[in-house]
């Protein structure tokens, strides 16, 4: 077990789940989810390893399967198998894994695993609990079902890039643009996470699994929050707008440039503010001398207040341009204004109120010697704990544990499936 | 209060959470999404409100429909985050206020919410007193930076909360400021994660009997988003403020040096591209992830002369020569309206998908209208309203928005009165003492009328 920084020895709230994962970048981030939540996923990949495995960027920029960070985050607490599920043998040892796994989570086109004999119908035979969920482009049915897609292409079908982008004055003539990260499969393993532990749930109550179709497309498409709202409500479409909401109109600027090269965003201008709020702004920037009008008793009167946005996104640009970033961003946030600094990473790992929460997890890969700090979690489960269990699996790590261990096949046999290529 | 808990006999069920009941204290659009999609699931949310502090989406301004007089209980925006809800108003200042919570609470299962981090606390509210009346309840908190670490007390909105997650610098064109999110991507994702959170607790409960308090922070949800840049950054050093990030919607910068910029393979072309018709949203992507698809492209383009050069046969060459790349592609997509596009290119074996609009989700979007995306509803105020199903189908239960947001209190008595067993003379002096409606304003005639009083004219 790695260190985890919470001494902790209560078992996750996914303990007792056992995961076959066939999936690579589309929902493998699922897989990590519940896998660091306790759940005991074992990662089919084929004879050699899945080809995320050459996704960079890689350990010191040498490209290795074994080496890419990508494939680490995604990977961890799983263990790791190598069968090939389109030979005979291998999809006999795969059924064998599946009569006693309490989900399957895969993500081949539509029909894939079917005619391979690993349909839904096919491992649910002798296993009336076994939940399945795929999660595939566009769900299983339809007449997008067979296109091939990217991260890229689902940002676009899905609306995220129809809302993000530059205001027309900032960059002339921008692109609708697709925030990177590969944020399609997030999203898509999200909503994925919410059918199984739906389908868990179900399952505990009646004791029946289920099949779950998951469209990573539906997934994204309900993910512009006002965007269908205000189209549903007015006929408008929205606009692009440089580091806030897409509106119908011209809202006023939220991310402004500080003088020590950072930006910050101030979720609106100043955020909701009233006459009471605008007053403990202007006597904060007063100190600096810097509120310019705002002190003027006008803006006492809520009436004058709701036709200054503007002015006082202005005010507030001028201020950001004569302040550093971090005292901006926290001087406000300690007068209760919501603001955020725009940070990279390099301000982010570090970051004493994360250390607090212990966010940074140390992993140890003993196989190179050395331990590396990964994210954390989002929530602090307080009554069972999230915890990094151990590094991503090497190719086939866990084939004599799991396919000899556990399932008893022979040294001898799993030789023999080794030189036929089946694992 | 264990034994009248009705989930421990095994039964069938229509709805995964049948049965569930779960006390919402959310606002504005994270927390209500959370326990919106629990309401889908089938569970019984009960949103808790107080005029005198209203939603602030129950005030969007950009959506109430033309026509629709305007109020709380007239935009669009707030229909769909609190679809299939039931609403109490109920001051839990007033003691008799608290202690009708307090009374609530004893009988639910999640209690959920999104206040700054010692708001419940300062209510009486916080975990502690939940506990004591209901043992094993589920508490989800949703603050920004959580209720743990020296900046607890630190709010955030969606878009604040992407920029210090490190996600909003993920987004832009290398050069120009950040570009960020067009929307609180967080308010949508750090929704579906309070969701999660009770549905993983909830699983949790039903194997050791456990309640617990999940401590959800909506910024850290952002940082455990950005993960390969996280490593690259303690892994490798790499800083994010580097030549060519974030590349736009390429993979690698013409001119920057090709490392990984978190978008999966290193692939060109991958870009946005116009179509016919030179519209707003006039826009198509496509991503070749080998030199087989760009083989598939350039025959689809009809083989111009200048796609044939040899320089662009390869990944090398064609990430570096993108610019001429991309602006030849263009040429040829302007011609296309975007759907057609997208058409060609798919049945060529190209990854490509138009650039879609709201409007175009809702009208245009063949895929989304084949797996019924939008579920027809009828709402008081906006008539026939669409509002967004769930994006997974599960064949052996239901998963359907249930019903219409509530009108502001709308079921208070019904929850008074038939759930919690108080009298209608308990219930009517509560009116009269502010306690289930503010003083200073009359209520609504549906609720006049639901506690059987005229309405005021």
């Amino acid at each position: 077990m790695t260190t985890n920084g919470t001494g902790n020895s209560l078992a996750g709230p996914l303990a007792g789940l056992r995961v076959l994962e066939l999936t690579g970048e589309t929902a493998q981030f699922c897989g990590k989810l519940m896998a660091d939540l306790g759940a005991d996923v074992v990662k089919i990949e084929p004879p050699g390893g899945q080809e995320t495995r050459n996704i960079g960027p890689f350990l010191d920029d040498q490209p290795h399967p074994e080496r890419s960070l990508n494939f680490w985050h995604y990977n961890t607490s799983k263990r790791g198998v190598t069968i090939d599920i389109t030979k005979p043998e291998g999809q006999e040892t795969f059924r064998k894994l599946a009569a006693n796994a309490g989900l399957v989570l895969e993500s081949f086109p539509p029909g894939r695993m079917a005619e391979l004999g690993l349909g839904y119908e096919h491992l649910s035979a002798g296993n009336a609990g076994l939940i399945m969920c795929s999660v595939t482009p566009f769900g299983q049915d339809g007449p997008w079902r067979d296109f091939q897609t990217s991260d890229l292409v689902h940002l676009a079908a899905g609306g995220q890039m129809a809302s993000s982008g530059y205001d027309e004055e900032d960059v002339p003539d921008a692109p609708p643009i697709a925030p990177g990260g590969g944020n399609a499969w997030h999203i898509a393993s999200n909503y994925a996470y919410m059918g199984i532990l739906a389908a868990l749930y179900h399952r505990d109550f009646t004791g029946e699994g289920q099949y779950i179709d998951v469209s990573v497309h539906e997934a994204c498409s309900l993910t512009t929050e006002g965007a269908i709202a205000i189209y549903l409500s007015t006929g408008d479409v929205v606009r692009r707008h440089t580091g806030r909401h897409a509106a119908p109109d011209m809202s006023p600027k939220i991310q402004h440039a500080t003088n020590d090269g950072g930006w910050i965003n101030t979720t609106r201008s100043g955020s909701n503010l009233t006459p009471d709020r605008i007053k403990v702004l202007a006597e904060w920037m007063d100190t600096y001398g810097l509120a310019q009008d705002l002190l003027d008793e006008k803006y006492q009167d809520p009436a004058v207040v709701a036709q200054s946005d503007q002015h006082f996104a202005a005010v507030l640009r001028n201020f950001f341009a004569n302040m550093p970033l971090v005292e901006a961003y926290e001087g406000g946030q300690e007068l209760n204004f919501p603001w955020g600094a725009v940070r990279t990473m390099g301000e982010i790992v570090g970051d004493p109120h994360l250390e607090d929460r212990e966010f940074f997890r140390s992993v140890e890969h003993p196989e190179l010697g050395r331990e590396f700090t990964y994210p954390g979690p989002a929530a602090i489960y307080n009554g069972s704990p999230w915890r990094i269990y151990r590094r991503a699996p090497l190719i086939g790590e866990h084939n004599d544990e799991i396919l000899g261990g556990e399932l008893g096949i022979s040294k001898s046999d799993l030789e023999a499936m080794k030189k036929s290529g089946a694992i | 209060m264990q034994d009248d808990h009705n989930l421990t006999t095994k039964r069938s069920k229509d709805q995964p959470l049948q049965g569930i009941r779960v006390v919402d204290f959310t606002w504005v659009r994270a927390g209500p999404w959370a326990a919106r999609w629990l309401a889908t699931l089938g569970a019984e949310v009960i949103k808790v409100e107080w005029p005198e502090n209203l939603d602030m989406l129950r005030l969007n301004r950009f959506t109430v429909p033309p026509g629709v007089e305007p109020g709380p209980n007239s935009t669009g925006q707030f229909a769909d985050t609190n679809a299939g809800k039931l609403g109490m108003t109920v001051n839990v200042r007033h003691p008799k206020g608290l202690d009708a919570i307090k009374t609530l609470i004893s009988v639910s299962d999640v209690v959920i919410e999104n206040f700054s981090s010692r708001i419940m606390q300062r209510w009486g509210l916080g975990y502690d007193e939940l506990r004591k009346l209901r043992p094993d309840v589920v508490y989800v908190s949703m603050a920004g930076f959580g209720h743990t670490g020296r900046q607890h007390y630190f709010g955030t909105m969606g878009p604040a909360a992407q920029a210090l997650s490190g996600l909003t610098h993920q987004s832009g064109l290398p050069g120009e400021p950040p570009a960020g999110w067009g929307w609180s991507y967080l308010d949508d994702t750090g929704g579906m994660y309070g969701a999660m959170c009770a549905l993983t607790a909830l699983r949790h409960r039903i194997q050791t009997g456990q309640g617990q308090h999940v401590d959800l922070s909506q910024m850290i949800t952002g940082i455990t988003l950005t993960g390969t840049a996280f490593l690259d950054k303690t892994v490798n050093g790499r800083e994010s403020r580097r030549e060519g990030y974030p590349p736009g919607n390429r993979t690698v910068w013409p001119g920057a040096p090709v490392v990984h910029n978190y978008r999966g393979h290193i692939a060109a072309p991958h870009n946005a591209y116009r179509t016919h018709g030179g519209g707003y949203n006039d826009w198509c992507v496509i991503a070749c992830l080998s030199d087989e698809e760009w083989t598939c492209l350039v025959g689809l383009m009809g083989n111009p002369e200048w796609a044939q050069d040899s320089k662009f046969k390869k990944l090398d060459g064609r990430l570096e020569y993108q610019d001429e790349m991309d602006r030849g592609i263009e040429e040829w997509t302007s011609t296309l309206v975007k759907y057609e596009l997208a058409e060609k290119c798919q049945a060529a074996g190209v990854r490509a998908m138009p650039v879609q609009s709201s409007q175009d989700r809702i009208e245009s979007d063949p895929q989304l209208r084949s797996r019924g995306m939008f579920t027809e509803v009828e709402h008081r105020m906006l008539g026939r309203w669409k509002f967004q199903s769930a994006p997974f189908r599960l064949n052996g239960a239901s998963v359907a928005v249930k019903g219409p947001p509530p009108m502001i209190g709308e079921h208070t008595a019904r929850i008074m009165i038939d759930l919690l067993g108080n009298s209608r003379d308990d219930l009517l002096a509560g009116f009269d003492q502010g306690v289930f409606w503010p003083e200073s304003t009359p209520p609504f005639d549906y609720i006049q009328e639901s506690i059987g009083r005229e309405a005021v004219i």
